[in-house]
């Protein structure tokens, strides 16, 4: 076992070679672009065996990857944003034909405007896929994600493709200490990849992803991938738990850090959690119960245990770095949707977006989300959902619409 | 390359592979050509199939192969052929799958796919060498859909999206070329109306390795608007027009493999379609006609010179 | 609410039909819906549309499950279990068959509930892909026994309808249409509008608490070859190829090579057989036999001498 600096695109390299991945289809967008370099030099040094093949965009990338692992090999591959959009027929498709390889995906804010940013909506938009979604606050979590994503993919009663999650720059691009487990520790863990029936060969003639033309098999295929994907809950359970037991970490379906002693509890995904979780103990020191429920898994979506970590509180807030237009935070509405007539659902759930397109989130933000939603609770009446966007950084944009030589007309509204 | 064992007309195979019950259209000439070809290929094959009439072909539960199959989408057969190659290399190389398991990968998709939304992809296969063989039976249009007009569509034709008097304005892409600009290991056009001359071109394909493209040009009676029966016969004009030229692309050369001696006049291929009607009714439409025969004769007088 | 179903195959104009009938009610102050119901079958293969038609908003929709009016405008399918044609019909449904055959007859063989009526069919196409105004006439028989449309409004229908068709066929079908509309005098008013679907005393849907399966069952995969051949694309058949034994030369087997459906075997003596079960009729065995040995002969008389034989 090493100890090292990783970035979490290393990190994301490195728990693919862990995995012995036979074959990585790879399409280059910023900020992932370094895994792939990364695993291009292993291969080129004959550091890992495998095989990566540069495809001509991430629609054919997904679907040599999922035609490759309905071949019964391992498959690694990796993508960002606008890439993930591109991909997106594929990414449908290759679920339906259950498909179980691993996909990081780095997130970045969507276009237009272009951006190179972070935020969600990217991952957001894949949430309806079928495949599951891991989400990482850190490096470590980055590495060891992509094994148990293997370990969830590759199961017999999950078989679907798994995208583990990380932010663009935020972890693409930061170094942390990372631990390498060792090869023979990993193979603990991760055995070979057994295809079963899942393949072609010469002597069993098989036909996949074979259309329907009607509502009734339609419906039975695509409903039995949505509970092989809630089947993934106790799967990911099971896998957590071994993994524990191997390389003594633990990275349950959803973080509790310190809620359960807490009234108002921060609610959010990806590697802005840990600056919740800071936000928290700062809280804490100034003497109010605040905790922090973050969930790794978001496909299947852990409703039980959000239901469990959050019965009783007196608010919640979730914090949405994504924006569905005309509707809101995804996270907020999910939620509300799992606790809504529910034993011991909070009484408040407030909405905050903020971090879009990697606009920070600070501290004082957070202290004053804890206090707006303790306010709420209080008074029970929620405040309408919150863009954490300051007078100072609009004003900055009203610089900027002057360069741009905008005109600025006020919006008419009529009595 | 080995002699053909495709000598004559009873060299052709008489038992067939590709299974009946397909719900192609009666008298279809993409599955004529198909079933041809298959019959050559063999099931160890499988075939990664890009949205199409032929999409249909496979309905759950229902195939016609005696091989195997993958459907993928409209715009990425190819990157699928790419995951299925690479696959069954990496597992033979592996020794997780023995070698006489292996399985030639079989692109087919219509020219809608090939034409289009398809090309980047193929053109990547070709890019990397890929080897595999590529299929497409073309009918000049998005027949699926109702016969739209496509890349493949050739000038002055009525489709559903070029209904006007003077049929479709543009021009039939020349992917032959296209895809020869890539240098792959052989291209090669066929009709299922001239079985032997496909025979022996698939035969050819088999033995050689990395990108190996075929065009099938596929009379359609749906979408040409006629009768099926027709179809060998609507073949064969389209060869003896010089409308279809019957060629391959190998060893970074064109030879044309049937160059019709006496070629007839095009409006004997065009007058039984439906689709070129506006081009003898309600009058002649002699400007159009000698367009389309002058356009013709040009390509032969480069191949003739 | 009238509810109308049309059944025929790919190429026989039953969408047409359903659209002019549908404009035809339109005409006459109805609500209306009108439809044609795809699959992947084409030309041959059995196809049905469908049309609504109330004083009433219509808040129905899809398939017809109970049709008021069944119209069959190619009697052959009538038997064929996949064209679905006698699905849903009641004491209350009329079924409408465009035949040669007489109702007594029809009565006899179908065991209805409900009256059936005879379109007579008049001019014989050689191939019932292809018979003339069959749309056309079926959709004002339908009209006529409906008892609320008038010759008029039905001509004004078909004038919408085929209008992009030059006004030579709109003539002729519409002199169709009307001799099909008045052979139906006698039974105007047949038809009546059925009842709304009750909400009470219903038959309780058997639905199950879908649980998971196992991915070989549960992921659209075949793991077996040639599977198709299950399905009997003979029934697109409207023309039956017929070989000559003593005339076919026993050659390359061309018939067999250019079948697109590989719907004929040769044995090892070069002696050709068709698979009736899939053979669709394209007959271009017929059109490239070299010593014309392949003799196409309508289907429905084929099928009618096969019945007298056995």
């Amino acid at each position: 076992m090493t100890r090292t600096l990783l970035t979490g695109n290393a990190a994301a390299a490195w728990g693919a070679r862990l995995a012995s991945v036979d074959y990585v289809p790879a399409f280059p967008i910023t900020p992932q672009t370094e895994i792939i370099e990364t695993l291009a030099a292993w291969l080129d040094r004959d550091e890992m065996p495998g095989r990566l093949v540069m495809l001509e965009s991430e629609h054919s990338m997904i679907t040599a990857a999922g035609a490759a692992a309905t071949s019964g090999v391992r498959v690694f591959t990796a993508t960002s944003s606008q890439g993930l959009l591109y991909g997106m027929e594929m990414v449908y498709t290759v679920a339906g034909w259950r498909a179980p390889f691993v996909m990081v995906n780095v997130s970045r804010g969507l276009a237009s405007p272009l951006t190179l940013e972070p935020d969600h909506t990217d991952i957001m938009a894949a949430r309806d896929s079928g495949f599951l979604q891991i989400h990482c606050a850190s490096c470590q979590e980055v590495l060891d994600s992509v094994l148990i994503a293997y370990r969830l993919a590759e199961d017999h009663r999950v078989r679907l493709p798994v995208i583990v999650n990380l932010d663009g720059f935020y972890l693409s691009f930061t170094r942390e200490p990372v631990e390498i487990p060792e090869a023979d520790a990993v193979s603990r863990f991760l055995p070979p990849f057994d295809a079963e029936s899942t393949r072609f060969s010469a002597s069993a003639p098989t036909s996949q992803a074979v259309a329907v033309l009607s509502g009734t098999p339609y419906s039975y295929f695509r409903y039995e991938c949505h509970l092989a994907a809630q089947n993934a809950i106790t799967v990911y359970d099971e896998a957590a738990a071994v993994f524990a037991s191997v390389f003594g970490r633990h990275h349950e379906a959803v973080e509790a850090y310190r809620s359960e002693d807490a009234d108002i509890v921060f609610v959010m995904i990806g590697s802005f959690a840990t600056k919740a979780r800071e936000a928290v103990d700062r809280l804490r020191e100034a003497g109010q119960a605040v905790g922090l429920v973050r969930p790794r898994l978001l496909r299947p979506y852990p409703a039980e245990q959000l239901l469990r970590l959050l019965a009783g509180k007196r608010g919640v807030a979730v914090i949405d770095q994504n924006l569905s237009m005309g509707m809101g935070g995804v996270l907020h509405t999910e939620l509300s949707a799992a606790l809504y007539g529910k034993p011991g659902a909070p009484a408040v759930l407030l909405s905050f977006i903020g971090g879009l397109g990697g606009r920070d989130i600070t501290p004082e933000e957070f202290y004053e989300i804890a206090a707006v939603t303790r306010q709420a609770a209080e008074d029970g009446v929620v405040p309408p959902p919150r863009l954490l966007y300051s007078r100072d950084e609009h004003r900055e944009v009203t610089k900027l619409q002057a360069i741009a030589h905008t005109e600025r007309n006020e919006l008419e509204s009529k009595p | 390359m080995n002699e053909s064992r495709f000598k004559r007309m009873k060299d052709l195979p008489s038992t067939h592979l590709l299974g009946s019950g397909t719900p192609m259209c009666s008298g279809c000439g993409g599955l004529e050509a198909l079933h041809e070809i298959y019959d050559i290929l063999g099931p160890k094959t499988v075939f990664v199939n890009a949205a199409g009439c032929m999409t249909l072909l496979a309905v759950y539960p229902f195939t016609p192969f005696r091989g195997s199959w993958l459907y993928t989408a409209m715009a990425s057969a190819p990157a699928g052929a790419q995951g299925i190659r690479d696959a069954l290399d990496i597992l033979i190389e592996q020794q997780r799958l023995p070698v006489e398991e292996d399985l030639e990968v079989v692109v087919l998709t219509g020219d809608g796919a090939a034409y289009g939304m398809g090309l980047s992809s193929t053109s990547g296969a070709m890019e990397r060498d890929l080897n595999f063989l590529y299929i497409c039976y073309d009918n000049e249009g998005y027949g699926n859909t109702g016969q739209q007009f496509s890349g493949a569509t050739p000038h002055a034709a009525r489709t559903a999206t070029s209904k006007g008097p003077h049929g479709f304005a543009g021009f039939k892409k020349d992917l032959f070329s296209i895809w020869a600009a890539h240098k792959p290991s052989y291209v090669a056009t066929v009709i299922g109306a001239e079985p032997l001359d496909l025979a022996r071109k698939i035969e050819k394909a088999m033995q050689l390795k990395g990108p190996r493209l075929i065009i099938a040009l596929a009379p359609c009676p749906t979408g040409w608007d006629y009768d099926p029966r027709e179809s060998a016969d609507i073949g064969k004009l389209a060869v003896s027009t010089g409308v279809w030229p019957l060629k391959e692309y190998v060893d970074g050369r064109v030879v044309h493999t049937k160059v019709p001696k006496q070629r007839q006049p095009v409006e004997d291929y065009l007058e039984k379609q439906g689709r070129f009607a506006h081009l003898f009714e309600p009058q002649r439409n002699e400007q159009l006609l000698q367009e389309l025969q002058n356009s013709i004769d040009s390509y032969w007088a480069e191949i003739e010179h | 609410m009238y509810r109308i179903r049309f059944h025929g195959r790919g190429g026989q104009g039953m969408k047409t039909a359903s659209r002019i009938l549908g404009s035809a009610f339109f005409l006459e102050g109805f609500d209306v819906q009108d439809a044609p119901r795809y699959g992947a079958e084409r030309r041959g293969a059995p196809i049905f549309a469908y049309v609504r038609a109330s004083r009433q908003a219509i808040n129905e929709r899809g398939v017809i499950h109970h049709p008021d009016l069944v119209v069959v405008a190619d009697d052959s399918l009538v038997p064929v279990p996949a064209a679905a044609v006698l699905q849903g019909l009641d004491a209350h449904t009329v079924t409408l068959i465009n035949s040669h055959t007489s109702a007594a007859d029809w009565q006899q063989r179908l065991n209805l509930a409900g009256p059936v009526l005879i379109l007579p069919a008049t001019e014989e196409a050689e191939d019932r892909a292809e018979l003339p105004f069959v749309g056309t006439t079926c959709a004002a028989a339908a009209a006529r026994l409906v008892g609320v449309i008038s010759r008029d409004a039905l001509a004004e229908a078909i004038r919408t309808e085929l209008g992009a068709l030059g006004s030579q066929l709109v003539e002729k079908n519409t002199e169709a249409a009307l001799q099909a509309y008045d052979l139906m005098e006698p039974h105007a008013g047949t038809v009546t509008e059925g009842k709304a679907h009750s909400a009470s005393g219903y038959a309780r849907p058997d639905w199950i608490g879908m649980t998971v399966e196992d991915v070989d069952l549960a992921a659209p995969s075949i793991h077996a070859a040639a599977t198709s051949v299950e399905v009997k694309t003979g029934l697109w058949r409207t023309l039956r190829p017929v070989i000559d034994y003593d005339r076919c030369s026993r050659c390359w087997w061309v018939c067999s090579t250019f079948c697109p459906d590989s719907a004929i075997a040769v044995d090892a003596d070069g002696r050709p057989d068709i698979d009736y079960d899939h053979c669709k009729g394209c007959l271009i065995c017929v059109a490239k036999c070299p010593p014309h040995a392949i003799e196409a002969i309508p289907e429905h008389l084929a099928q009618a001498a096969e019945e007298t034989n056995a």
